[in-house]
């Protein structure tokens, strides 16, 4: 099987001498794997990337229009309401990134290099922090802090911190903490491989602690700059805090303006799709001005002579004050929105006008009985049990093409658009479904998948590509080819040696890649809230439904019990590793 | 055990075969001949060319053009290529290449599944491997588990269980130990020769080369150089730079004084030099003089030798091995069972014998040019 073959691969078998030349000519044409992953990916990721964003220039081309090129689609993106949208978004973006980007550093500097005690708490909060999405977050803080809210309820007058969470300050602050697990896992790996000799050289040639300090951070200097620009990312694009905090508050972000634009009558694809362009020209530009700040500079500071560093024994009263900040931080990020969402979900008649509430477990019991409350949560587990799967085999393949030692077309074609699709907001890519695969000449050709689960399986797929292939990317790239060649000249074929042995060198990585898929569609927003087919609202789709009928017990029992599923299924998961994978596939990345 | 020559070798022959990455050529019309069960090591600097062509024996590269055959098999010929596994071969890898999730005896079994065989006689071949390599107790170990030497012979085991008819051996060598290089050399060279496997093994080390081989290719730049035994290589180089690659301790530049056939006198400065040529050489060509190791000695001789002083002495056990430097430059591996100490003038003979005259580079290169651009005679 040729990895860089096109569509239909020709394949030829072996001939004798005599007939050769005659044989030859009958090749037979058989699909391929590869061919397989290409037809998926033009499907998926590229015809819907690219005739929706061609409107923006070019309405005729799809019937939006009269005009074969214009930049008129632009205009309204950088005046009145979409401006305004777009400038408050660069705003808490660059402040979510900073401010993300110096909690995420400090953090790093507490666990790895300190002995703090608090700091065995954060590994599982950023765990934590990656499985929750956006409005989640945003959403525990709301039941807290709304009217008639739970802290009002228990007599406590908090419209002042309303006031400040319903507007810039709390949009900002959710998109800030949601970035911080980004951020910590970037600027952590670096601080990882920065062993101590640089330290140690400044010091023995006179420097001092603010010296050695300097150039520490110098040579951070990457991770810093790629935190933040992964955060901007991020936080311009997020869609979560958009549908709850910014919408609730009547802050216009550039995401939920793209919503509004998508459900208004009738819809103008061509302003969604220049605004998308522009949103999507921001985060290339934060990724560039990154590139543009390193350029000429190397950081290369891992190496096999790298020290390990000396852990920073602090007083008592540093290791006081360590403590408290990392559990005062872990609160905000954590404890508070669970806390709002549990609290809630325990109130019986929470969000409506009675003036007794009571704690028990009615919500739940509801949630489990009624079926309008239970089958989004069944529907969403089937769909990311398809989609968790569908997504880890093409991104296999995906960071197969990506890692390869030869520098072909297909790699650079899956690398430019996997990287596009990365920085592409999920929301944009949902328009682009609904664009797309609405379509005269997509229905001519018998394409009807619009408003299908089919349709919002492969939305999911596409939209978790981009992030689970880069997440299989380093892994992959450990493998040294020449396993494969050995597999392959002692006797197996291509798809053999595979499975027999790229598989079990990264069975766990995939299966951490399934997991974080499976987890993130279960409680996607974007996507399901565009795709979902009438009558089949996923998980997200049915906790906003429920708080849109001011059903506040019964939304916050799903969101908890979605939560409390998905870490079952990463517990059942692990289980089933643990204790049925062979010997050798979990002995690998295990320490010696 | 007793390995008897149990398997089909065959010969195996390339023809013109060409590889080319970008504007780089690896193999540029490449021919070779490798008789059935003889050992055939392929001997070149890095980037001439000999990795390119082992993987595309193996089938891992496909060349661009030219042909390969096994036998009466044709395994790539322009535009077909038969893939790896369907050549049923095995080869050893630089770096192993041992799956780490699989235990030694699973490395090895792994090979033998291509051959159906029942369970029974499956496992007997596989501990009959790792007891024939000296790790019958190891079969239980991870890779991991295992020191460099060990791994390598767990290569070796799983390469040879499945009695194949062709061997392939992709400088194996190279990342272990001059002690343990030495112990698995001689084990390779048993172990094959045991199977009675057609071998191909490439290396950028003269010396293993020599001891493993039946015949020798020399590679630069993609193209073969030489092919021969490995006595023919050494006394009779084609060029200077199989000459210079498989081994000299010292050049100098001169001039032809006297011509005999292979007979040449070189001055070398005010001295005159006795050496061997391949070359059709004539009194008065600039040559470079290349002395092999085996040439030189410290010596009261008067006649082909130089003075020189002793720059450096090293103990290499049954003797000396001095570097000397004369008028005309330095000569390294000059051997003596007394050590004569830093600074001393010495005498140092040159054996003809061991001596040998190229045409110089510039020379060859100038010749180059007027072959290119003289009219043609057609």
């Amino acid at each position: 099987m040729a990895l860089d073959g096109g569509l239909l691969v020709r394949h030829r078998v072996p001939f004798s001498n005599e007939d050769s030349r005659f044989k030859r000519g009958f090749n037979r044409i058989r699909i391929t794997p590869m061919a397989v992953f290409w037809t998926l990916i033009t499907f998926i990721l590229v015809i819907p990337i690219l005739l929706f964003l061609s409107v923006a220039f070019s309405p005729r081309l799809m019937s939006q229009g009269h005009q074969w090129f214009t930049l008129a689609s632009f205009k309204p993106v950088f005046s009145g309401a979409y401006g305004i949208a777009l400038l408050h978004s660069l705003i808490i973006g660059v402040i979510a990134a900073v401010g993300a980007m110096i909690i995420a550093l400090s953090m790093a500097w507490l666990v790895l290099r300190t002995n703090s005690p608090a700091r065995i708490l954060w590994n599982t909060t950023i765990f934590a922090l990656f499985l929750a999405p956006s409005y989640l977050i945003a959403l525990g803080w709301q039941r807290l802090f709304e009217q008639r809210g739970v802290l009002e309820i228990m007599g406590l007058h908090v419209e002042p911190i309303r006031n400040l969470l319903y507007g810039p300050v709390g949009i900002t602050m959710v998109l800030m903490v949601k970035g911080i697990p980004f951020a910590y896992l970037v600027i952590a790996n670096a601080m990882r491989g920065l062993g101590e000799e640089f330290e140690q050289a400044v010091r023995v040639h006179g420097g001092n602690r603010l010296a050695a300090f300097k150039v520490m951070a110098s040579l951070l200097m990457p991770s810093l700059f790629s935190a933040m620009a992964i955060v901007f990312a991020e936080a311009i694009s997020d869609f979560g805090v958009a549908s709850t905090l910014s919408s609730v508050g009547h802050f216009s972000v550039a995401t939920y303006q793209l919503y509004q634009g998508i459900n208004s009558i009738p819809v103008n694809f061509p302003v969604s799709a220049a605004t998308s362009i522009t949103l999507l020209s921001l985060v290339i530009m934060a990724i560039l001005a990154q590139n543009r700040a390193l350029r000429g500079r190397s950081f290369r500071t891992l190496s096999g002579r790298t020290r390990p560093v000396t852990i920073t024994k602090l007083s008592f009263l540093g290791k006081f004050s360590t403590s408290t900040y990392i559990v005062v931080l872990l609160m905000i990020t954590l404890g508070i929105p669970v806390f709002g969402a549990i609290s809630a979900s325990m109130l019986d008649g929470l969000g409506s006008l009675l003036s007794h509430y009571t704690i028990n477990f009615s919500n739940y019991s509801r949630v489990l009985h009624s079926r309008f409350l239970r089958n989004p949560l069944i529907y969403s587990t089937e769909m990311s049990l398809i989609t968790a799967t569908l997504a880890v085999g093409l991104a296999a393949i995906a960071s197969k093409v990506l890692t390869s030692a030869r520098n072909t077309r297909s790699k650079k074609f899956v690398d430019f658009f996997l990287l596009a699709a990365v920085a592409l907001p999920g929301i944009v890519f949902a328009i682009g479904y609904i664009f797309t695969y609405n379509l005269r000449f997509i229905n001519d050709l018998g394409l009807h998948i619009y408003g299908t689960s089919f349709l919002l399986a492969l939305a999911y797929t596409a939209n978790a590509l981009p992030s689970t292939s880069r997440s299989l990317v380093g892994n992959m790239g450990q493998i040294q080819e020449s396993m494969m060649d050995a597999a392959r000249v002692h006797g197996s074929g291509a798809a053999r040696a595979w499975i027999d042995v790229t598989m079990p060198l990264i069975a766990r990585p995939l299966l951490i890649a399934w997991l974080l898929t499976f987890s993130g569609t279960l409680l996607e927003l974007p996507v399901s809230e565009l795709l979902y087919p009438p009558g089949s609202p996923p998980v997200a789709v049915g906790i906003e439904l429920s708080l849109a009928g001011f059903d506040y017990g019964g939304g916050t029992a799903i969101e908890v019990l979605s939560i409390l599923w998905a870490l079952v299924v990463v517990g059942i998961a692990f289980f089933l590793f643990n204790r049925f994978a062979p010997p050798g596939w979990k002995r690998l990345g295990n320490q010696r | 055990m007793t390995h008897n020559k149990h398997v089909n070798a065959y010969r195996v022959e390339i023809r013109g075969a060409a590889k080319h990455y970008g504007t780089l050529k690896a193999l540029n019309n490449f021919d070779l001949t490798i008789e059935p069960g003889t050992f055939t090591v392929l001997l070149g600097p890095s980037g001439s060319g000999k990795s390119t062509l082992i993987r595309s024996i193996a089938g891992i590269e496909r060349l661009d053009s030219g042909s390969i055959r096994f036998g009466d098999r044709e395994v790539a010929n322009n535009g077909f290529h038969m893939a790896p596994e369907k050549r049923d071969l095995a080869m050893v890898f630089q770096d192993y290449a041992l799956w780490p999730h699989m235990t030694a005896f699973e490395n090895v079994e792994y090979a033998i599944k291509r051959r159906n065989l029942d369970s029974i006689e499956a496992t007997r071949r596989v501990n009959e491997a790792l007891e024939r390599v000296g790790l019958s107790a190891k079969g239980p170990n991870y890779p991991f588990q295992l020191s460099g030497g060990e791994q390598q012979r767990v290569a070796l085991a799983r390469a040879i269980v499945g009695r194949p008819s062709f061997l392939l051996f992709d400088e194996p060598l190279s990342n272990l130990d001059a002690d343990l290089r030495e112990r698995l050399r001689v084990e390779i060279a048993t172990l094959t020769r045991e199977i009675g496997a057609t071998a191909c093994y490439i290396t950028h080390d003269q010396s293993e080369a020599f001891a493993l081989a039946d015949q020798i290719g020399v590679l630069r730049a993609g193209e073969l150089q030489q092919i021969a035994s490995p006595e023919e290589i050494y006394r009779h180089p084609a060029n200077r730079f199989v000459a210079a690659f498989t081994g000299i301790s010292g050049s100098f530049l001169g001039t032809v004084t006297e011509a005999n056939g292979k007979k040449v006198e070189v001055a070398i400065g005010k001295r005159r030099i006795e050496c061997r040529t391949s070359a059709d050489l004539k009194v008065g060509d600039s040559v470079e003089v290349l002395i092999r190791p085996s040439a030189t000695s410290l010596s009261d001789h008067r006649s082909n030798s130089l003075p020189a002083i002793v720059l450096d002495v090293a103990y290499r056990g049954r003797g000396y091995e001095h570097v000397v430097e004369c008028e005309f430059g330095v000569i390294s591996s000059v051997f003596a069972t007394e050590s004569t100490s830093r600074g001393s003038k010495v005498d140092i003979y040159i054996d003809p014998h061991n001596c040998l005259a190229f045409p110089s580079e510039k020379r060859v290169a100038l010749e180059a040019a007027i072959a290119e651009f003289a009219p043609s005679t057609n």
